[in-house]
């Protein structure tokens, strides 16, 4: 198995957010800002990764009778141990994203990943597959936080980039907004790797 | 039958684990939590009273909105009192924090956790809201729309009415504590 190709399918061309949809809930609810996005990104990506690990380990082991509550544990276990880390060492982070943190451990992507990919290969394409497919949520959801912060406040990770008559659009950091610029980013992306996907023309 | 046994067991197994790794971890970050979650609290009682050097908790006055009462002291004398509510907003509860000089003064607010609408009830913890508090006497204050006739008037934070009910009614909760029990003790 190819390892770059397991990798930039999750970042590209199988990108969770852009291509698959999965995740919706948090995508469109923590992108306020780009430091949400990212801080969403990233916790997603470390559980996703150490999930992805486990489950590969635990792959024979597992009968594939129970293997569903087994995997709602061990996720909502990495889930509940970042959740802690957050809150002891990041607070700042942690108050920002607030009940989103143990909301991961339904985030779809992540049992998505588990039945589809972990639970069938090996533990360091699992792993690969862990990082490339977290990098490309969090990716996806620093683009969108980015862009909703720089309309919607006028700022690009808390620092204020524009000039002073600017008004900012406020509905572009509300509820509709994230509706707004994550339909226009899925048809830009679309359109655009649509053109060089592997296996299609 | 013994399919079920084996597959209860392995379920037993993952759990077992999963609970002992969670354990250790919460060993390592709780003390952590705690501490930072208490030296929060210190800080933002000591900004809302600042002549106070101690703190002391007040028992037995929460109820309703009233969450916890601090009493400051300064060399052995009391100088005022900290009152943490809990009022509800529009978008949930708002996090008021008063502080209440002993003659009977509103000396400091600090609007805390608040799921606020952003860009415009969240404008409510801005200081162009809060120090519409600041100074004034102890007593019930009412929110209006247009420019404050008299003392007691708090010009609402325009399209937010709620949220600005939400943060005077979280002052008069502990100016009315004030008046009627903490004074007098």
């Amino acid at each position: 198995m190819n390892l770059g190709k397991v990798f930039s399918k999750g970042l590209i061309f199988d990108n969770p957010t852009f291509v698959q949809v999965l995740g919706m809930c948090p995508t469109l609810a923590v992108t306020t800002s780009a430091q949400n996005g990212l801080g969403m990104g990233l916790a997603t990506t470390a559980v996703l990764i150490g999930s992805n690990l486990v489950i590969s380990l635990t792959r024979k082991v597992i009968p594939s009778k129970i293997r569903i509550p087994a995997f709602v544990v061990i996720i909502a276990t990495f889930v509940t141990m970042v959740g802690m880390l957050l809150k002891a060492y990041l607070p700042a982070l942690d108050a920002a994203l607030g009940i989103f943190i143990p909301l991961i451990v339904v985030n779809c992507i992540i049992l998505a990943r588990a039945e589809s990919f972990a639970s069938k290969n090996s533990v360091i394409a699992s792993i690969t597959d862990g990082l490339g497919m977290g990098l490309g949520f969090a990716g996806a959801l620093v683009i969108l936080g980015g862009i909703r912060e720089f309309f919607g406040a006028g700022s690009i990770f808390g620092t204020p980039v524009m000039v002073d008559f600017f008004h900012p659009a406020r509905i572009i950091s509300q509820p509709p907004g994230a509706f707004l610029v994550l339909g226009l980013l899925l048809a830009i992306f679309n359109g655009i790797t649509s053109k060089s996907r592997p296996g299609e023309k | 039958m013994r399919d079920i046994v084996k597959h209860g067991l392995i379920l037993l197994i993952i759990t077992t684990i999963a609970a002992f790794v969670l354990g250790l971890t919460n060993d390592v970050t709780q003390a952590i939590i705690v501490e930072r979650a208490e030296q929060k609290n210190i800080e933002s009682i000591k900004a809302l009273l600042p002549e106070a050097d101690e703190f002391q908790k007040v028992e037995g006055v929460a109820a309703g909105i009233i969450l916890e009462v601090y009493e400051g002291t300064k060399g052995g004398n009391v100088v005022g009192y900290t009152v943490k509510t809990l009022p509800k907003g529009y978008g949930g509860t708002v996090e008021t924090l008063v502080g209440i000089s002993i003659d009977g003064k509103v000396v400091g607010l600090k609007i805390g956790e608040h799921t606020e609408t952003p860009g415009l009830g969240s404008k409510v913890a801005d200081a162009a809201f809060v120090n519409n508090f600041i100074g004034k006497d102890a007593i019930a204050f009412s929110v209006t729309k247009d420019a404050p006739a008299k003392d007691a008037d708090i010009q609402a934070v325009s399209g937010a009415t709620v949220s600005s009910n939400a943060v005077t009614t979280g002052v008069n909760a502990s100016t009315e504590l004030f008046n009627n029990s903490l004074k007098n003790r």
